[in-house]
């Protein structure tokens, strides 16, 4: 393509390279906060409220608009809840509408408070880190090590030139603190949907307030779904486990996806323990779904194991693993070619956040009493090495 | 990473040719999805009239078989496969236009028809509008504008609705069991045989259908549909196709739970998924089956695509299908690369 002039619009559709970068995906509305194009192929995105999964989703940097992303969960805690809570209260923040079903308004008291734009926490946490490390001044330049997933996708553009643009340009993401509670002018602009107890499928109202309503809305409107703990059966009825019900519900909301491509994205959390992974119902749940994510928190028992595994005193241990079954977009391509895909994911949740990084085995367990050895023994002190 | 063609070399045989009244069977899972096969087969079938270096009229392949492709899909979107297809360079729009092409759209309204009070204009429709030069409609009305002068055979509001948003004819399951599947067989029917109207002596008609185990998944004993009834479905539209090709999930537990030796209990979801999988394979010519690798992910192979004869192939001597295990990978540009182990 060398001998083509590099300024000249290339003629679209005749070149294949050229059409991942031309704009296939329909432009997003104007005016949407909370929207950018994908780094990848210029899709809108909006964020999940957690820089971390952000990351994750196949280098979009963001849930692509019109995808639905399941997070399943094992065991009984209530980690995928939290990511819920963030990509609800993400919307709140960016003005979107949410559509909450099966829960009480409790539910939207519960989001987390907003303490700023992910970018300053980061940044907040970065000088924090400087403080400390003295010993590495000299790689100070070289960037954050192990920055990760993180750091190689974080903020798309931050060209030095983009900076200051940056301060005005409206914050694609924020951060939360679970501790608090969010406070918002927008807040009492979510609508929830109760589940009606009937004797046809129980989805069935569900689908038609949710159409209704996305129907009825201006077309700058943006739309978020958040679906929390599906099929439980303490919300649920019944016969929502039946496959003909949950499933034809899932067709309808991909349909629905489909229909309002650059304006609704879902979320969806499923108990695993109820639902195991190796059920056929479960398993098509799945397919319909545009990404699988699967948390495994480790069992109370394996604190010790969890503890060691932190590379330093100073990092948090990891409290799970964290699998990519699909991920949206790219898998519905034929998938495989994200870096991200088949690594193994730790996530650690603390009260400001929801980070997943590279999961390292811990060094062996007798290797500590050694390392203790050492450090007690023939190694210099820290204060030593001071200057 | 250097472009690749849109045929893989090593899939040209394989994808573009299907004797008379075969099935081929494409079984995936979810890490590794069966979309980028059907496109090359609608490339396979499609593709060198669409090519820009073709002048417009020479629509004949070498041997001067014209081939016309019907898409039916439960899963996907048309906005999906449109856009998919552009980036092999298949403008289906275009070759919907010219009757070469028809989308059946399975998904947008299956299990619920909207009042047609709610007919929000859909930003896909003046999306689809924007790229397609050669249609009639003006470019900037908005998805209600007036319809297109298609004259369907149906008339009345509803089937000039439907052509609307690109060409997708839409779907719906109304009733129960059986008589649902024969009003969508019916449909399917209709518009292959209103790209048949079209067709000269020898073309060939391909019909694809995309995910037809949903409609098994979705709907099950309790609306009176089985693997039986699907497997019937399936025949029935076959007929009016020169060759059919089935993409069908065949994820672990849809299959293997249904065997009795499980400690668990399986579901009749799972029992009459592996029914009707399993009678398909029984009648295809060939398997295409895709999979991830089983020794974990790696950064230049998607998965692996092995082809298998079925329980239809004939054996007879110029049906030679060659059974063989290749590895693809799908480039971020949408190309794919297929090659056997150990090559790269």
């Amino acid at each position: 393509m060398s001998f083509r002039k590099r300024n000249i619009g290339l003629s679209a559709g005749v070149d294949r390279a050229a059409v991942p970068n031309a704009s296939t995906q329909p432009a997003p509305p104007e005016s949407s906060p909370g929207i950018r194009p994908s780094p990848d192929d210029g899709r809108p995105t909006t964020s999940t409220g957690s820089p971390s999964l952000d990351n994750l989703l196949a280098g979009h940097a963001g849930l692509p608009m019109g995808k639905i992303l399941l997070i399943e969960e094992n065991g009984t805690t209530d980690f995928a809840g939290a990511l819920l809570r963030y990509y609800a209260a993400e919307g709140v923040v960016q003005e979107q509408k949410i559509h909450v079903v099966g829960v009480p308004e409790q539910w939207g008291r519960s989001l987390p408070g907003l303490i700023g734009t992910a970018e300053s926490l980061e940044e907040k946490r970065d000088k924090r880190k400087d403080e400390k490390m003295k010993i590495a001044w000299r790689y100070e330049r070289l960037g954050e090590f192990g920055a990760g997933v993180a750091g190689s996708r974080d903020a798309p553009a931050p060209a030095p030139a983009g900076e200051k643009d940056a301060i005005a340009k409206p914050a694609f993401c924020h951060a939360f603190d679970l501790t608090k509670r969010l406070t918002h002018p927008a807040i009492t602009n979510m609508s929830f949907i109760p589940l009606v107890p009937s004797r046809e499928s129980p989805f069935a109202a569900i689908l038609k307030q949710l159409q209704t309503t996305i129907g009825s809305s201006p077309s700058n409107t943006i739309h978020r779904i958040v679906i929390p703990s599906l099929l439980n059966p303490t919300m649920y009825p019944p016969n929502a486990c039946q496959p003909e019900h949950v499933l034809q519900f899932f067709h309808s909301l991909k349909a629905m996806m489909s229909a309002y491509t650059t304006r609704v994205t879902a979320m969806i959390t499923l108990p695993l323990s109820l639902f195991p992974r190796s059920s056929g119902l479960v398993r098509w749940i799945e397919l319909l779904s545009d990404g699988v994510i699967e948390l495994c928190p480790f069992p109370h028992s394996a604190d010790a194991v969890a503890t060691s595994g932190a590379a330093t005193s100073v990092e948090e241990p990891p409290q799970g693993m964290l699998k990519t079954h699909r991920l949206p977009v790219l898998h519905e391509r034929g998938g495989g070619s994200d870096q991200n895909v088949g690594q193994d994911w730790a996530f650690i949740l603390s009260r400001r956040r929801f980070e997943i990084k590279p999961f390292s085995l811990p060094p062996a367990e007798g290797d500590t009493e050694a390392q203790d050895a050492s450090a007690t023994g023939g190694m210099p002190k820290k204060s030593d090495l001071e200057f | 990473m250097p472009s690749q063609p849109p045929l893989p070399p090593l899939l040209t045989t394989y994808l573009s040719k299907q004797p008379e009244s075969s099935l081929t069977l494409i079984s995936s899972i979810l890490g590794a999805t069966s979309n980028w096969l059907v496109l090359r087969y609608l490339y396979a079938a499609l593709g060198t009239s669409s090519s820009p270096n073709v002048t417009i009229g020479s629509d004949e392949l070498a041997n001067g078989v014209k081939r016309k492709v019907v898409l039916v899909s439960f899963l996907r979107s048309w906005e999906f496969w449109r856009a998919e297809a552009k980036r092999l360079g298949l403008d289906l729009a275009r070759l919907a236009d010219k009757q070469q092409f028809a989308f059946v759209d399975g998904l947008s309204e299956l299990f619920n028809t909207p009042s047609t009070a709610s007919g929000a204009p859909t930003n896909t429709g003046s999306a689809v509008r924007t790229t397609l030069p050669l249609r009639s409609q003006p470019g900037t009305v908005p998805g209600r504008g007036p319809p297109s002068t298609v004259t369907a055979e149906r008339l009345g509001n509803e089937g000039l609705r439907q052509r609307e948003p690109g060409t997708a004819k839409k779907l719906h399951f109304t009733g129960h069991g059986v008589a649902a599947l024969d009003v969508m067989e019916k449909d399917i029917i209709a518009e292959i045989n209103r790209q048949k109207s079209s067709m000269a002596e020898g073309d060939e008609m391909l019909l694809i259908i995309d995910q037809p185990d949903f409609l098994l998944a979705a709907t099950g004993a309790s609306m009176g549909i089985g693997a039986t009834e699907m497997a019937e479905w399936v025949t029935g539209l076959q007929q009016h196709a020169h060759a059919t090709v089935l993409t069908l999930a065949a994820d672990s537990p849809l299959i293997h739970n249904a065997s009795t030796s499980g400690i668990q209990q399986s579901s009749p979801i799972e029992t009459e998924h592996a029914a009707f999988a399993i009678g398909m394979a029984h009648r295809a010519r060939s398997v295409m089956q895709l999979r991830t690798l089983e020794t974990g992910a790696a950064r230049d192979v998607s998965g692996v695509l092995r082809i298998s004869r079925g329980g239809g192939w004939t054996g007879e001597a110029e049906d030679n299908l060659e059974e063989r295990e290749l590895l693809y990978y799908i480039q971020r540009d949408g190309g794919v690369r297929v090659f056997g182990r150990g090559e790269s």
